[in-house]
This record gives structure tokens, C-alpha cells and sequence, in this order.
């Protein structure tokens, strides 16, 4: 990548804060291989800009000022960074070496690819087996006498956009499954993906059936059947056809289409009517429009965010789910799911039914699996969707954005329900864009085994593990009433609001403000490290007295008399303490400036506790102390109006 | 009616009706109808007797009839407002609030630049202003009385709110009475001049709330603005804000949208074509232009064309952003009382208090709207309240409701006729006698901090949780979970920091005196600890 690059530094840049266009930081600009670096030059603050190549999505260049030539760059994750740059030359650079530097043309120009993969091969195969699909499925009770694994696709040769593992019913035969196979859209036949323990309905998806305007094939009708037998208690099955009634039977003419309920005894067809992929494509741009006005009037949001459509199509794939939720937990039957490919609209209704459903979903390593079957493993076309590689444009939609604003959405409405907390869905979204992590590389599961993926790139998931604690929701207890069953969201178009966090990330950082969600996590930390220093006490007593309380009860006697109240060794020190303690006590109390007359005046004073403390007592004080004040800086950080390194594009070093 | 040559003034069954002539008695010379019948000069009573008086327009009434040496006055008994039957018993008495000398040392006042006077002690400089007034310490009663002519309803500039470290000012007021021929008035230019003087300000900027069509407009009747030749060290800035007729409606819109069913096909269109989001955006941007100056040293007079309405908006809502005092439980009821209650918001008239004449011109919810913007800002400013949503819901409740006086009768005046404070129950007798209901458990104080709210739409929500609350799936959470988990976080805390401490005690060692002192701050006040974590802004 770095022929690319026409000019890797430019000296005496503005990134210009595009709230207060006044107020902006003058710094170098560098180019490497992977990023776009900006440093401030002000020596003390120093800040660094980073944003990733693989995250920019254009680069403009309005015309020349008197000052200097202005870069505009919007990234995946709609944020912008403007720049002025001084010489008009170097903004050409800069525009056109970006311009290459962020469409990459193979995946090996890829940052995940562009490291390599035997730095740190063990953590690199561990990364791989965080999660396993096959024991979620084994978490909902799949396999069972109802619901069978078939091998049939383990070489992919009944449809190759589907996982090698599928799940069927067990009366499904193999001519029955390669039957509906073949009368299926991309041979993606009907298989399942929920399975709900309590009522033995199941959520199953496929694509739509090549029935045109009288074709039918009796083994994928025989297969809808055996769906239905598979759950005993049931006379019949929903079939959801997400689409628009239109355009489903648009697909007709093609030879493609929707079941037709005289062929298919017993099913009930329910169309949802969410837009396709050129429609959210065009109605995201709107929103994102809205999000990027300077000071809109009332009628320009309004209307903006009326006309993008947005919230209603959020809305759509949110009825969808409820739809599929209700059908399986309140009336206990199987659903059918597909669009017309079924692997954009129906990854997005059967994920939010299952986040619905299931609370298990709601948790972290949950959404992760949930992603990772729903989304990774049935063929979501990660690459083409999200831009990964210079390709149709046509292609380009934010299917996967939906789904998270989806569970945004319900976390508004149900802030105790979720383990994670918006920054987590963030992250997400800006992972699915950013291609850091071989996870969603290319398009279906065969793809990415054909490339080696995992041989040659990490996986997210245990990184983003690692980092939970900033994930959490202060709010979220596995035995509040909304993390038990099924959430009711309500869907009437008030209820639905902007994105803000995702869309309008400026000035939601401002003013700076402390979210009750801070405090929360606060004070939750706080009292998770006061239960530690609890039990470790009383550990340590229990120890004590069965160990020598004679011994103990003399040492505290002595240091009594000693007066020394700050180096309190007492008799909680451990029982091998008696060497360390009797040497910090000079070396301690000139530090605290005070005569030893007034040694005794002096704990009412804030413990002041640097240097080395030999007694525990006392570090698991100042632990506490410190634990706090690493919460604040945090927080402070997240809540000044310098980015927050965890957001987006932005990652300071 | 057979008493057609007697002058009978019949008291309205609702006593509020009198308080509005008070703002007319300089035209005419209407009598007092009061508690027990005043009587003029000369007049003497003769009888008086208890009556049913069959009313032609709203049927028969109890009541009163006082005969005099020169009029025939009926006094209705029943359908008093509520507030003055109920017999409610609280352990605080609500009307200690607000005393407005205490308030003003509070800020500092009287200084050598500002003096109290006591000339309006019988509103007789103006009859909707409270009693107590600061003004500039070099103005003389004299000058006061002058200006007094020049103001509509004779709202003279009197202070509000003084900066403690830069002395700047918030003065509030009524429109001048420029009318067509634009009128000048020496007195009041200087008065002006004075309190631009009063901390050195270059430029004194005078915030007229109204766009400026209707500030030219007012001079048709005699009102206007302040001119620029006239008031040569005084900018004047619009605040575009609409009156109470357009408030009204836009209410009213509101309402049609989310009662009886909630607007679902076009909500957001139809949100807008309300404008009620609109309105509070100018409101609070409004706000923040005052609080911005002040911060910046200088000082301001707010008015509209009373100064009752929108002027009370600025001034309270600008006080809330500068003073983090307002932005307690407590201080929050001194600023409705201060800015609201004593100057005349009039809230009988906007409210209608036990009118049938729903459709009156003279209703607006100025008030809600202001409630509104306060609702707003504490959903940006999470943590600079003491109080919680439930308190701003609760003052809308009785703000209707009748239950309480405070919120009866549309000046202090009227309210020292009527006994209102010895008659009637004080809302803040209700809060006050249980603060903790009413308290946000983010609450971290931090005393100079100026808030400054986002203005922008994009940060401006529906108040979904008071104008759609009557909807079942709007759930009426006794306590948002929000709320409820920081509490119980704090009391699992607590309880943490006590066992220890106890552990530390029953070892009796040194220790335990240290650990004590360090955790007990925290014990005693959870958000102390955090403090810290704020950013100044």
C-alpha cells in the first residue's frame, strides 16, 4: 500500500471542529500504510487523530479558500474530519492518495491481512474458538428428537452461501432437502435457526421459492410439512415473506416468487413489507444528512427525519421480529422466514425475534452469537453489503446497521434489559465496516474457508471481551423483570427516535455532560471493589484467629503504643509482616510533615498514601481510592469534548 | 333583575375574578370587593345578611349580602376554590420558602451599587410587582416613580439576579411606552443608564422577547421598544419569541396529536406542524443568549410587552442556567415564587382557577411551557438537579389542580387580599414534607458550574412521559430503573462501607480510626466521591 501514498506528511494542518469552527488544532498530518495520523503540535496536549483507511468513505475537496484547500472526510461510521491544509498541492496529495488508500482492490490489501498472522499464533487460534455455534444450538436444545443435524452441505455442495452444519427436521429426508433445495432461490432451503424450548415452535429461514407464476415441487412442500410435524402441538406453520406484497409478486415474472397457499397445506402467509437494499441504502443517506445539518430548524429535522424514512423502516424490521416472536412464544408456532435471497431481510427479522425471545441474546457473548449464526454463518454478504473492496455500489446497504439500531431501540425502551450498552453496539458497527478483524470478511462461510481466514487474521470477539467492562450496562441484572422472557417492545412511530449516538455524534458529546450511566458504573465498580475488600477482611480475620491471636492481639498492642497511625500495620498484617513493618514507619511519617506529637490529629486528614506501604490494610484503602480515580479520568475523558477514544474511526495511541 | 338602579356588584363565586381589576384600577375606579366587604370613604354598612341570591346567569347562589349607605354587595360563600377549604396538615409549612430579603442576601444584596426599596410596600408604584424591590442604589424614589410612568403597568427594570464575582445583572421589566410618535423618556433613559453603570458594562443589552413585527406593532397601542438614539449605551436584540396566543395553539395542535390517539402515520410531520418544539427551542436559545452575557460581565433588561409571561420565562430559565442554587429542591420553589409568583405571573388568568370560560384569550400555558424547558435541560444535564421529573410533573398537577394556593390569584397583591397565605395550603408544604420522593439520585452538586443546554432540534425531545402519560403504554414508572438501581448501588455501598468499618472497630486498631475517617465522607454523601469526575465546562 505504500506506493499509494503521494505524500506521507504534511506540516501546519487545522482539523477544524466542525461545532466551533473557530477552535481548531494545528498539527502534522501523516499517511502510513493503514492510517490517517494527525498530530497536534500544541507540546502539552498533543492530541492524535487516527482514523483507520479502511473506515473512509469519501473524501471531498471544496474549492480553494485564501487560507489554504479544505479536506472533507466522512467516514463508515459517519463521522467528519475536516482539515485545511495550507498548500492546495499537498490537499491533492492527500485527497488522491486516500482516495486509493480506502478502496482497497484484493483483500490482501486489507489492514487484518496486512499482519501477520504467526506474530501471535496461539492467541490468533485461541481467538477462533471463543465462540462455538454448534454449542448455542446445543444451548437451545438442537439436536433433538425433533430437530436433526444433516450433513448434506458439509462440502457446500447443496448451497454455498449456507454453513456446512444445518439443522432440519428430523422426518426431512435427504431427496426431500435437496428437492427444496433445488426449488429454492440459491438452493437456500428452509432450515432452522431458533428453536424455542418452552412451546417446540421453531424460527427456520430460507430464500423465496422459484414457484413463479404455477411452478411447485412436492419435496419443499413436503418440507414446509415436515416443519410443521416437527412441532407437535401445531396444525399449522406462519410463512413470512418480508417483502412488500408488490414486491413479491414483482418476483413472480421472474420465476421466483411467494408459497402458494393452495400448493402448501396448512401454512399461513404473512407478508412484513420491509424495503429492499436500494431503498434503506438511499434512506440512510438521508438520515445521515439530518445528522450532519449545521443548526437545522425545527422543520428541517423534522421533515428531514420524516422524509429519510429511517425510523420506518427501523420500524418494519422491528414488527418483523415482533411478528416472529409472538407467533413462537405466545402461540407456540413454527415460522417460516425468508425475502427474496434471504440473507439480508430475513438475517434482520430472524435476529431481532431472537433477541426478542430469547435473553440469552441480550448479553454480550449472546449478540455475538447471534451475530455470528444469523449473520456470518448464513451467508450475509459482509464484503459486498459494507464496501469491504472496491465493488458494485449497487450492492452497498446498511442491512446489518439496521439490526443494531434495532437493539438500540429496544434498549431505549427497556434499559435494564440488555447486558451491553450502546458503545458496544457502536463498536460493532464500526468492526463491521473497519475489516481489523477477519470476522466478517467476505461473503458466506465458504468464502471465508477458501481465503484461511482464520489462519491468517484474528477474530473480534475475544477482543471485544476483553474490553467488556466498558461495555456494560450499570443498569442490566439477570434477575430484573426485563431480563426475563420475552420483550413487548412498543412500536408506534413515537417511540422511535434518532440515533444519536450513531448518527449525530458531534454534538452529543456536547455539551460535556455525565450521563446517569457513568455515575452508575461508578458507583456500581466502587461497590464491587468494597465487596472484594470485604471478603478479603474477612478472610483475613477468619485466618487470623484460627492462626495466632495471641500473637496478633501483642503486635497490636505494641504499634498502639507507637502511635503510628499511618503506617497501621496492626494486627491485620499478614503473619509474615513483621519484617516489612518495622521499616517503613521512619521512612513514612516525615512524609506526612507532621511532628509525631501530632501523629494522632493527623488520620482525621485525607489519607495520603504514596510510596511503598507494605500493609494491606492500608493499599486496599488507597486501592480504593485510586480505583476511583481511574473511574474519573475515565469517565472525564469520555465526557469532555475531546472524542472519545473508544468511538469510531478515532483511536488515540 | 329587580336592583337595576342599585349599584350591585355581585362578587363572583370565584375571588380570582377580583384580582384581574386590580390591574385595571388605575382606569376606573372598580371597588375592592374584599373578604368582608371594604367600604370607601364615608360608606357606612347598615345590614348585612345571609342570602340566596337566584344570579340570572349561573343560578342560585349562597352568599352575603352587605347593605351600605351606597351600594348593594353580594358576597358568594360557596364554590370557593378548593385550596381554601382543604384542611390539609403537613409538617412543613411551604409558605417559609420564599422570603424575598433572605433571597436577595443570598446573592449579595444590598451592595453599593444596589439598594432595596420599599416603595412599592402598598403596590403603589405597581400593583402586579411584589413588594420588595431592588433597584439601583443612585435611582431615587422619585426617579422610580418617573420611570414608573414611562413602563406599561408601571414594571419598572428591577433586579432579578446579580453575578457574584462580575456584578453583572438581570433586570426585568415591561415594554416602554414609546407608542407612534415614539415618545422619549429622559428618566428612564438614565435609569437604564444607571444600571449599565452599576457594574461598568460598556453596552447594556436589553433582550426584547418578542420579534421585533410585534414589538413595532405594540407601538400602535402605545407600547414599542427601545429606540436606538434614545438609549444610545444599550443594544437592543430580539428574542423572536411568540405570545400567548400562539402558545395556546400550539398547545392546543400538540394535544390534538397525541389525545385521543397518538398521531402514528405522519408523527414526526405532524410533531413539527405544531411548532411547540419550535417554541422551546427559542425559549432556552433565548435563555442561553441572556445567561451568556451575564457570564461574559454584562449586565441585561429582559421584557416582552407586560413582562409577565416571557419575560418570567428568560429570567427564571437564564437564573437556572447561571445559579446552581435554583438547581436544588429548595431553591427551585424560591425561583418559581421569585420569579414566577411574585411578579405577577398571571396565573389566574392563564390558568383559568375555577373559570367556566375555557375558551377565554386570556389562557396560555406559559408556565408548562416553562416547566417544559426545565424538563429539558435536566434530560441534558442529568446530574445538576436536585429534583426529579416527578417534581416537575407534580407542580403541573396543582399548577390546575386547586389543591394549594400557590399558584391562585395573579399578584401579590391579590394574594395579601384574599389571606391567601393564612388560608390555603402551600404546594411546598407537600414537597417539602417529603423531599425524598422528589429527589434525582445523580445529583452532584457543583456550585459554579453554568449549564448551557443544546438549543439545537436534535437534542429536543417530546416531554412523551407528561402529554402522552394518560396512554397505558407510556408506563408510569413509580421510579425510572435508572433511578431505582443507583439507589440500590448506593445503599449496597453503604451498608459495605459500614461492615467495614465495624470490621475495623471490632479490631480495635488503629487502623480502624483511619479507614473510618476516610470512607465515612463517602458514606455521608454518596456523590461527594464523584465529584471529581466532572468536566467543567
Amino acid at each position: 500500500m505504500m506506493e499509494h501514498i503521494r505524500t506521507p506528511k504534511v506540516e501546519n494542518v487545522r482539523l477544524i471542529d466542525r461545532m466551533a469552527p473557530r477552535k481548531a488544532m494545528v498539527g502534522t498530518l501523516y499517511l502510513s500504510a493503514t492510517h490517517t495520523i494527525f498530530v497536534e503540535n500544541n507540546p502539552e496536549t498533543r492530541r492524535e487523530t487516527w482514523v483507520l483507511h479502511s473506515m473512509v468513505a469519501s473524501v471531498e475537496r471544496p474549492p480553494t479558500t485564501p487560507s489554504g484547500s479544505h479536506l472533507v472526510v466522512h467516514t463508515k461510521n459517519f463521522q467528519v474530519v475536516q482539515l485545511l491544509i495550507p498548500q492546495e498541492r499537498d490537499a491533492m496529495d492527500v485527497q488522491a492518495s486516500l482516495a486509493r488508500l480506502s478502496r482497497p482492490e484484493k483483500y490482501s490489501e486489507l489492514y487484518c491481512l496486512s499482519i501477520n498472522p504467526n506474530a501471535n499464533k496461539e492467541e490468533r487460534e485461541e481467538s477462533w474458538s471463543f465462540l462455538d455455534l454448534q454449542a448455542d444450538y446445543r444451548r437451545m436444545g438442537v439436536p433433538n428428537n425433533l430437530w436433526v443435524s444433516t450433513p448434506a452441505n458439509s462440502e457446500y455442495r447443496v448451497c454455498d452461501t449456507y454453513p456446512s452444519e444445518l439443522f432440519v427436521p428430523k422426518s426431512a429426508t435427504p431427496p426431500v432437502i435437496v428437492g427444496s433445495s433445488k426449488f429454492r432461490s440459491r438452493g437456500r432451503l428452509p432450515v432452522l435457526t431458533y428453536f424455542h424450548q418452552d412451546t417446540l415452535a421453531a424460527i427456520c429461514r430460507c430464500s423465496q421459492p422459484l414457484s413463479g407464476f404455477s411452478a411447485r415441487s412436492q419435496e419443499d412442500e413436503q418440507m414446509l410439512e415436515a416443519i410443521m410435524k416437527s412441532n407437535p402441538g401445531s396444525d399449522y406453520i406462519y410463512v413470512v415473506d418480508t417483502r412488500p406484497k408488490l414486491n413479491a409478486m414483482a418476483n413472480r415474472a421472474a420465476g421466483k416468487g411467494y408459497e402458494n397457499e393452495d400448493h402448501y397445506a396448512n401454512i399461513k402467509l404473512q407478508f412484513i413489507g420491509i424495503e429492499n437494499i436500494h431503498v434503506m441504502r438511499n434512506s440512510q443517506q438521508k438520515i445521515i444528512d439530518v445528522g450532519e445539518l449545521k443548526t437545522p430548524s425545527m422543520g428541517d429535522f423534522l421533515w428531514g427525519l420524516e422524509s429519510s424514512g429511517w425510523l420506518k423502516h427501523i420500524k418494519a424490521v422491528l414488527d418483523a421480529g415482533v411478528f416472529i416472536a409472538k407467533a413462537v412464544a405466545e402461540e407456540g408456532i413454527s415460522v417460516v422466514v425468508h425475502c427474496s435471497d434471504g440473507w439480508d431481510r430475513t438475517a434482520q427479522a430472524c435476529s431481532v425475534a431472537s433477541v426478542l425471545l430469547e435473553p440469552y441474546y441480550r448479553t454480550m457473548k449472546g449478540l455475538m452469537l447471534l451475530i455470528e449464526r444469523d449473520w456470518v454463518s448464513f451467508g450475509h454478504k459482509f464484503s459486498h453489503r459494507y464496501n469491504h473492496l472496491e465493488g458494485d455500489p449497487k450492492e452497498v446497504s446498511p442491512v446489518i446497521d439496521q439490526f443494531l439500531e434495532c437493539v438500540w431501540q429496544l434498549s431505549e425502551q427497556f434499559p435494564c434489559a440488555f447486558e451491553f450498552n450502546e458503545r458496544f453496539l457502536v463498536q460493532l458497527h464500526r468492526h463491521v465496516y473497519s475489516c481489523q478483524y477477519g470476522n466478517f470478511l467476505g461473503n458466506s462461510q465458504k468464502e471465508r474457508r477458501d481465503m484461511g481466514l482464520r489462519e491468517r487474521t484474528h477474530s473480534l470477539w475475544p477482543q471485544l471481551w476483553k474490553d467488556r467492562a466498558q461495555y456494560a450496562n450499570p443498569l442490566y441484572r439477570a434477575d430484573h423483570t426485563q431480563t426475563q422472557g420475552m420483550l413487548r417492545p412498543n412500536t408506534t412511530p413515537y417511540c422511535f427516535k434518532m440515533w444519536k449516538g450513531m448518527y449525530n455524534r458531534v454534538e452529543k458529546s456536547s455539551p460535556p455532560r455525565q450521563t446517569p450511566t457513568d455515575l452508575l458504573t461508578a458507583v456500581r465498580e466502587e461497590t464491587q471493589q468494597l465487596e472484594e475488600e470485604l471478603t478479603n477482611h474477612q478472610e483475613r480475620i477468619a485466618a487470623l484467629t484460627k492462626a495466632d491471636q495471641t500473637k496478633g492481639n501483642a503486635g497490636q498492642r505494641k504499634i498502639n503504643k507507637v502511635c503510628e497511625e499511618e503506617c497501621r500495620p496492626g494486627g491485620l498484617a499478614p503473619p509474615t509482616g513483621d519484617g516489612p513493618f518495622t521499616s517503613p514507619p521512619q521512612g513514612y511519617s516525615p512524609s506526612q510533615g507532621g511532628p509525631p506529637g501530632s501523629a494522632m490529629t493527623l488520620p482525621l486528614g485525607p489519607p495520603k498514601g504514596p510510596g511503598p506501604d507494605p500493609d494491606d490494610l492500608s493499599s486496599a484503602c488507597s486501592d480504593m481510592e485510586s480505583g476511583v480515580a481511574d473511574l474519573s479520568s475515565r469517565s472525564s475523558s469520555g465526557g469532555d469534548d475531546s472524542k472519545d477514544p473508544d468511538e469510531a474511526v478515532y483511536c488515540t495511541a | 333583575m329587580a336592583s337595576a338602579s342599585i349599584p350591585v356588584y355581585s362578587s363572583s363565586n370565584n375571588p380570582l375574578e377580583n384580582s384581574s381589576s386590580h390591574n385595571a384600577s388605575r382606569e376606573s375606579l372598580k371597588m375592592e370587593p374584599l373578604a368582608d366587604c371594604s367600604l370607601l370613604p364615608g360608606e357606612e354598612r347598615i345590614i348585612d345578611k345571609d342570602i340566596i341570591y337566584i344570579c340570572p346567569f349561573s343560578g342560585a347562589l349562597k352568599g352575603k349580602v352587605f347593605i351600605t349607605n351606597y351600594r348593594l354587595y353580594f358576597k358568594s360563600t360557596d364554590a370557593l376554590l378548593f385550596a381554601y377549604l382543604s384542611q390539609e396538615k403537613f409538617e412543613e409549612n411551604g409558605w417559609s420558602v420564599y422570603k424575598p430579603m433572605e433571597e436577595f442576601r443570598r446573592q449579595g444584596l444590598p451592595n453599593d451599587k444596589w439598594r432595596v426599596t420599599f416603595i412599592n410596600a402598598n403596590y403603589e408604584l405597581c400593583d402586579t410587582y411584589p413588594t420588595i424591590l431592588v433597584v439601583p442604589f443612585k435611582a431615587t424614589e422619585e426617579d422610580l416613580r418617573k420611570v414608573c410612568t414611562f413602563r406599561s403597568r408601571g414594571r419598572i427594570p428591577v433586579l432579578s439576579w446579580i453575578h457574584r464575582e462580575n456584578q453583572a445583572v438581570i433586570c426585568r421589566c415591561s415594554q416602554p411606552l414609546v407608542g407612534m410618535s415614539g415618545k422619549r423618556n429622559k428618566d428612564d433613559e438614565r435609569y437604564l443608564d444607571l444600571i449599565r453603570e452599576a457594574n461598568g458594562t460598556a453596552k447594556l443589552t436589553i433582550y426584547d422577547a418578542r420579534p421585533s413585527v410585534n414589538a413595532v406593532a405594540n407601538k400602535a397601542t402605545g407600547g414599542g421598544y427601545e429606540g436606538d438614539d434614545a438609549y444610545q449605551n444599550a443594544e437592543l436584540v430580539f428574542l423572536d419569541i411568540h405570545n400567548i396566543h400562539v402558545m395556546r395553539e400550539s398547545l392546543k395542535k400538540l394535544k390534538d396529536i397525541v389525545y385521543p390517539n397518538v398521531e402514528e402515520s405522519h408523527w414526526l410531520s405532524s410533531l413539527e406542524s405544531t411548532h411547540w418544539l419550535e417554541h422551546i427551542k427559542l425559549v432556552i436559545s433565548g435563555a442561553i443568549q441572556v445567561a451568556d452575557k451575564i457570564s461574559g460581565g454584562n449586565s441585561v433588561v429582559v421584557h416582552c410587552s407586560d413582562g409577565w409571561d416571557r419575560t418570567a420565562q428568560l429570567t427564571s430559565l437564564a437564573m437556572l442556567m447561571l445559579d446552581s442554587h435554583y438547581r436544588t429542591l429548595r431553591g427551585f420553589q424560591v425561583l418559581l415564587e421569585k420569579e414566577w409568583i411574585s411578579f405577577g405571573h398571571k396565573f389566574a388568568n392563564r390558568i383559568g382557577h375555577g373559570d367556566k370560560n375555557h375558551a377565554d384569550q386570556d389562557r396560555s400555558p406559559i408556565f408548562v411551557q416553562f416547566i417544559d424547558c426545565v424538563w429539558q435541560m435536566t434530560k441534558q444535564f442529568p446530574t445538576a438537579f436536585e429534583f426529579n421529573e416527578r417534581l416537575l410533573v407534580t407542580i403541573l398537577d396543582h399548577l390546575f389542580s386547586c389543591r394549594f394556593g400557590t399558584f391562585l390569584f395573579n399578584c401579590e397583591r391579590a394574594r395579601d387580599t384574599n389571606e391567601l397565605r393564612s388560608k390555603t395550603v402551600s404546594l411546598w408544604s407537600l414537597v417539602n414534607s417529603d423531599l425524598s420522593f422528589y429527589q434525582n439520585p445523580f445529583y452532584t452538586p457543583e456550585s459554579n458550574r453554568v449549564l448551557y443546554p443544546v438549543a439545537s432540534m436534535r437534542h429536543l425531545e417530546l416531554w412523551v412521559t407528561y402529554y402522552i402519560r394518560w396512554n397505558p403504554r407510556i408506563r408510569q414508572q413509580q421510579q425510572s430503573p435508572v433511578e431505582q438501581r443507583y439507589i440500590e448501588l448506593l445503599a449496597l455501598r453503604d451498608e459495605y462501607l459500614k461492615k467495614l468499618e465495624e470490621l475495623q472497630l471490632s479490631d480495635s486498631s488503629p487502623n480502624s480510626s483511619h479507614l473510618s475517617n476516610s470512607s465515612t465522607p463517602n458514606a455521608a454523601s454518596p456523590t461527594q466521591h464523584i465529584t471529581h469526575l466532572h468536566t467543567p465546562f
